[in-house]
């Protein structure tokens, strides 16, 4: 027997309050927690996936959601443009390498990308088995897509219009995979490639009657000229930076962003929402604070002759004040830490409903260096609402305790 | 060897109480009889080193209370000394075992169970182990009070009130049971009271 174990079995003994106190700070902490974790996964996840891209160049439109769709390949694209206008553009000593995107069509929700070899190189995605398209219909495709498609080398399937399922399928050419991606936790690993050709190809023989979809118009419009939705451009240099993308802007009726300074934007935006739920768990890590304060307080006035029994069995003040300090900071120690493990078996579930693009890709069980202050705010929290109980228990009058019952 | 001179306590400037001088020699007992509210509590608490007296010296086997700091002061009553309170009172959320293991703990004795198993069975508990302190009838509580205070050998036992709540019966089994284990140690025994029923079985009293 020892204090250390009337620490524990009085928390033990008392499980109502206890757990109440525990699960407060658990809730709290919890939550913290788990917005840290998302916040980092989706920064991770945005900054990974631009790979030295420095500006891309597409329809005029926003510019988040251009880069959103040509980057991240979430939303619509904001139309197409002509190659031949680009390439006026980028035929700029200044630029290292452009990489030139058609989009439009999907399979069972995977976006079919038509671009050239340099793209998966850029992500250093190297292919798993088979080889890189040669010709128009053949395609290679990212590791999840095998999962969830049942593809192989050698299947064949026709894609879809549009981005979700269930769109109207193009049924007169069927896609060949000819190669499978290596897993590389970027956005790759989502994305069936092909040639621009291909995506020219499966629109431009339609029907014109069935589709009325901006894409096919604007195909067949422009007779002869090849229509791509976006180009990613690299810079030779970072002074390209400064001036080239408002040059477009101004002069062409193209539109030129910068994925970074759009991002940044994207990500202070996301930070005030994150903020406010911050709060919001703050103030229940203070509740439970304030909780494990009135357990301790009411356990002490239950207690008192208690302590003042132990101080005549010979306890000294100091073996008092461990007791009730111990028995307060169990319980947030203990809080916190079940809180953490909430917020990473939450994460689990979560990205284990999330099959497509939006997954969270590293999610770590180990602690974050974003998540160590809470260490000290927990401490800190557990302190103050035992300082008044070890107040109590360290001034604690023997005699008149006794003779009070 | 236990012995106090000119004990005197107040607690307002009105009234004082003054004690008779008390020397007690190993292996004694003493009966302090007393009515209500001529400070029997409050002898035991300054006989205990609870409270300071206004004046005079409390002096038990050679160690004068007043030269030890008030911590060691605790200790010293923490090996020394075993009270038996009027009203029993344990740690309620331990059970009789962890209770008497705890007491020696804090007294810095060694946590022997054996100890602790033999004396539950001296006093006819050795079945209340694993029973929790609001398990057992007053009686019991009453006995394993006395087996809290004297688990650690003190040298000084001081009883306040004791059998007040008992019966007839519950009286002198308590009694019995306290001269037995203080003969059995070769301790001091004090017993403060105003039962009556306790007159004729101790050889020295004090009327207070």
């Amino acid at each position: 027997m020892n204090i250390n174990r009337l620490s524990w079995i009085n928390i033990i003994r008392n499980p109502f309050n206890s757990i109440l106190s525990l699960l407060l700070m658990a809730f709290g902490i919890g939550i913290i927690s788990l917005l840290i974790l998302l916040n980092k996964s989706i920064e991770e996840k945005l900054y990974s996936n631009l790979n030295g891209i420095d500006m891309v160049i597409g329809a005029k439109g926003s510019p988040l959601q251009l880069i959103l769709s040509s980057i991240y390949h979430i939303d619509n694209p904001t139309g197409n443009i002509l190659l031949e206008e680009v390439n006026k553009i980028t035929s700029n000593p200044m630029i290292e390498l452009t990489i030139p995107l058609s989009l439009g069509d999907s399979y069972k929700g995977f976006r079919i990308v038509g671009t050239n070899h340099e793209y998966p190189k850029l992500y250093k995605v190297n292919l798993a088995t088979g080889k890189f398209w040669d010709q128009a219909m053949e395609v290679v495709i990212g590791s999840n897509v095998v999962e969830a498609c049942q593809l192989k080398i050698g299947s064949t399937f026709y894609s879809s219009h549009g981005f979700v399922e269930g769109g109207p399928i193009h049924n007169k050419y069927a896609f060949k995979v000819v190669g499978i991606l290596d897993k590389s936790n970027t956005i790759i690993d989502q994305l069936i490639l092909t040639n621009s050709e291909s995506i020219s190809k499966v629109h431009n023989h339609k029907d014109h009657s069935n589709h009325s979809h901006e894409i096919v118009e604007e195909e067949c419009s422009v007779k002869n000229s090849v229509m791509i939705t976006a180009m990613l451009v690299k810079f030779r240099s970072l002074v390209g930076l400064i001036n080239f993308p408002r040059q477009v802007n101004e002069t062409t009726n193209l539109q030129a962003v910068v994925p970074a300074f759009e991002i940044n934007k994207l990500i202070s935006l996301l930070g005030l929402g994150s903020q406010s739920i911050n709060m919001i768990a703050f103030f229940i890590i203070v509740v439970s604070g304030l909780s494990i304060f009135i357990s301790l307080y009411n356990s002490l006035k239950r207690r008192r002759y208690e302590l003042a029994l132990m101080r005549v069995h010979g306890a000294t003040r100091f073996q008092l004040v461990r007791l009730v300090f111990q028995e307060g900071m169990i319980i947030s120690i203990l809080g916190l830490f079940v809180g953490i493990l909430f917020s990473r078996i939450v994460l689990h579930i979560v990205s284990f409903f999330i099959v497509h693009n939006y997954k969270p890709y590293s999610i770590q069980l180990s602690l974050i260096k974003e998540e160590l202050w809470m260490f000290p705010i927990v401490l800190f929290v557990g302190f103050t609402a035992s300082l008044i109980p070890i107040i109590q228990a360290y001034r604690i009058n023997i005699p008149k305790t006794l003779s009070n019952v | 060897m236990l012995q106090t001179k000119g004990l005197s306590f107040s607690y307002n400037s009105s009234y004082i109480f003054t004690f008779p001088d008390i020397l007690l020699e190993q292996g004694e007992d003493l009966l302090i009889l007393g009515d209500s509210g001529v400070g029997k509590t409050t002898l035991i608490q300054i006989l205990s080193g609870l409270l300071s007296p206004k004046s005079g010296v409390i002096e038990l086997n050679g160690t004068r209370f007043q030269d030890l700091s008030s911590k060691s002061l605790d200790q010293f009553r923490g090996s020394n000394i075993g009270i038996v309170f009027q009203k029993s009172h344990f740690v309620r959320n331990l059970n009789m075992l962890d209770n008497l293991l705890l007491s020696l703990y804090l007294s810095k004795k060694p946590q022997d169970k054996q100890r602790v198993i033999h004396l539950l069975q001296e006093i006819g508990m050795s079945d209340k182990l694993n029973s929790f302190p609001e398990e057992l009838s007053d009686g019991e509580q009453q006995r394993a009070a006395i087996a809290t205070a004297l688990i650690k050998k003190p040298d000084l036992i001081l009883a306040d009130e004791p059998t007040a709540s008992l019966d007839d019966n519950n009286c002198q089994k308590t009694i019995t049971l306290l001269k037995e284990q203080v003969s059995s140690t070769n301790a001091k025994l004090i017993v403060i009271t105003h039962d009556q029923r306790l007159k004729d079985q101790f050889n020295k009293s004090i009327v207070l």
